[in-house]
């Protein structure tokens, strides 16, 4: 597989630039100071079609205490070209995004459908690396698998409310857009999913879905991919999603910050909440 | 050929059952047993593999074959299955790729995690040769290699004692657990989805316990009695199965594994449930076998032949979930999908059988 690589300085020297031109992306966010992390160029997307946010209690106190920020991202490939080049990223855009931090990242894959044996395997994992935060991409297995996407809905519902329970934030992120799988029901019965789950658990969502949507309008032209416009745009979202990511957590952060926190227990999971019925 | 019996009928089944879970999402995966207890098929398989091993070292009488033929029989043995994963994986991120490019899906490319594979090949190639890089799905056979690769230590141990042979193995799988001692996965983080260090208790104990079963009728004689405890076992997994209940692993004592059901170390509450379900099935056999006749056949058809037979099942399940997936599932795909390859599989022997007609046919581990 080739494709053209920009080097990391240039990559750095675009966010750079791109920091000081341009405006906070989220549209319907207080416009923030320096730290709020811009897009670079090619991963421009409207705030309101990338992210929905919510409160992320346990990594606000993280950074209150001054300890290091723990991730577990879950599930996906690394971007094409080179080892967990994902991971390496999104650590790199949030340490950019929340000076004097440091954040590591534990990246694991997590095979299976989550509406039967990967949610279990979720919960080893969290016990494990016993995060602050965890990013999910999830939803790509049940998919493919097609679960049923009520049987998907509640036991992702059932897991982000065990994580949260464990006073551990959530970060949810969707299946990815491809232009073969637009048309198909179940697959964005899927996407619907999550984002349903994100809202009833009040967790933020990184939108992958409508954000490679828009980008795929956009991206007619520029580098070949000698593999065809779907993998071109694959590629591209898989770039992406760490600066994605990063804007979703630090506009998240900014929002848990403008209100009053609760310091004590950050992530009780909301009472007053319709909660699914385990499945 | 070896006659239908109990062992290679009980692997059939392991495979079978195997098979449709590794379609998940079917219709009759919910018919099968895994989704009824704590344990599942490939604590089933793996123990039978053990047992085998007892069956090939030794002779009816009990009496060990020379030291190192039992060691060269492993040796071949193991090349055999590395060289079973190695082919396996390649088909299946062919199988993957394929599929990718026809549909123009590189959602496809994401499927048990073969996405690490085409972002880093280079890593990967190294990893899928050491085996430190597996597919979901594609985990088993890996276990496979390095427990037939370790079992020369325990059948050399059991030849002088086989308590040693089961001390030995039960110290090693209490030490992995308590201080969660695991195979790293390469590239990428994690560890191995089957932790091999935990998993050769149960090969280990299905060689001892075939040296006690030839040895005295004690054991025999203690599995009967120990039948309803069984089946105690037996309800107890299907109603924490149906309910769901199962400890929080943040919220069990340390050493956290001794206490959850995870899959990945074979866990204590995993083990007792397979005993519970050896000792409650193990007498099944002998009064089904008179009365299945041409599924007896076609499941003992598939255990003789299980390296071939879980291999291709793998490829076929594979299969099953693309043609799934492209076709949006349904009952009627999924009785397609099952049923083409349970006959898949059923050729697959067959063939097998076939072609290694003249030579000789002893039992292999």
């Amino acid at each position: 597989m080739t494709r053209v690589r920009r080097s990391g300085t240039r990559w750095a020297l675009a966010a750079l630039i791109l920091a000081a031109l341009e405006p906070a992306a989220a549209a319907e966010q207080p416009v923030d100071t320096g730290d709020q992390p811009s897009l670079s160029q090619e991963c421009r997307v409207p705030g309101a079609q990338l992210y929905t946010m919510a409160k992320l209690g346990a990594v606000r106190s993280a950074l209150g205490e001054n300890r290091p920020l723990k991730i577990l991202a879950i599930g996906g490939s690394a971007a094409p070209g080179a080892s967990a080049s994902y991971p390496a990223k999104l650590e790199a855009a949030l340490e950019r995004a929340l000076p004097k931090t440091d954040v590591t990242i534990d990246h694991r894959g997590l095979p299976g459908e989550i509406a039967s044996g990967a949610s279990e395997r979720l919960r080893t994992m969290v016990a494990e690396a016993e995060p602050d935060l965890v990013v999910w991409q999830v939803g790509t297995h049940d998919a493919i698998a097609r679960v049923d996407a009520d049987a998907f809905a509640s036991s992702l519902s059932e897991a982000v409310a065990w994580i949260r329970s464990h006073g551990i934030d959530v970060v949810l992120v969707d299946p990815i857009y491809t232009a073969s799988m637009a048309a198909d029901v179940d697959y964005n019965r899927i996407v619907d999913a999550v984002r349903t789950v994100a809202a009833q658990q009040e967790v933020p969502l990184v939108r992958r879905y409508e954000a490679l949507h828009y980008l795929s309008s956009r991206t007619e032209k520029g580098e070949g991919h000698m593999l065809g416009r779907q993998f071109r745009l694959n590629d591209l979202g898989l770039r992406c999603m760490a600066e994605h990511v990063a804007l979703t957590i630090a506009t998240s952060l900014a929002r848990t910050e403008a209100e009053p926190a609760p310091k004590i227990a950050p992530a009780a999971p909301p009472l007053t909440e319709p909660q699914r019925a385990p499945g | 050929m070896r006659d239908p019996n109990a062992i290679d009928f009980w692997r059939g089944f392991a495979l079978v059952t195997i098979f449709i879970n590794h379609i998940p999402g079917n219709t009759f995966e919910r018919y099968t047993f895994s989704q009824y207890g704590i344990s599942d098929a490939a604590e089933l398989f793996v123990f039978l593999a053990g047992w085998s091993i007892g069956i090939a070292t030794r002779g009816r009488d009990g009496k060990p074959e020379p030291a190192v033929k039992s060691v060269v029989r492993l040796l071949a043995r193991t090349v055999e299955v590395y060289r079973a994963q190695l082919t396996v994986m390649l088909l299946a991120l062919a199988l993957i790729a394929g599929a990718a490019l026809l549909l123009d899906n590189p959602l496809i490319l994401e499927w048990h995690n073969a996405g690490g594979f085409f972002a880093d090949p280079i890593q990967s190639v190294c990893g899928m040769a050491l085996m430190t890089y597996q597919l979901g799905f594609f985990n088993i056979l890996p276990l496979y290699v390095v427990l037939i690769g370790i079992a020369p230590i325990f059948v050399l141990v059991g030849r002088v004692s086989l308590i040693a042979s089961a001390a030995l193995s039960g110290g090693l799988y209490l030490a992995s657990l308590v201080f969660e001692w695991n195979v790293p996965s390469w590239p990428g983080e994690g560890d191995w989805f089957f932790d091999p260090f935990c998993w050769q208790v149960l090969l280990v104990l299905g060689f001892v316990l075939q040296g006690w079963n030839l040895r005295s009728d004690t054991l025999r004689r203690w599995s009967r009695r120990l039948i309803p405890a069984g089946l105690a076992i037996v309800v107890l997994g299907i109603v924490l199965a149906v309910t769901g209940i199962r400890p929080d692993p943040l919220m069990v004592p340390e050493p956290r594994l001794l206490f959850t059901f995870e899959k990945t170390y074979l866990t204590p509450a995993r083990l007792l449930h397979f005993l519970g379900v050896l000792l409650a099935f193990a007498p099944l056999y002998a009064l089904l076998a008179p009365r299945i006749g041409a599924v007896g056949r076609y499941l003992s058809q598939l255990g003789r032949n299980s390296l071939a037979v879980f291999s291709m099942g793998s490829i076929l399940s594979l299969i099953g979930q693309l043609v799934r997936f492209q076709t949006g599932g349904g009952v009627l795909v999924d009785m397609l999908v099952a049923g083409s390859g349970l006959v898949g599989l059923g050729f697959t022997a067959w063939f097998v059988e076939w072609r290694t007609r003249n030579k000789s046919s002893r039992p292999r581990p």
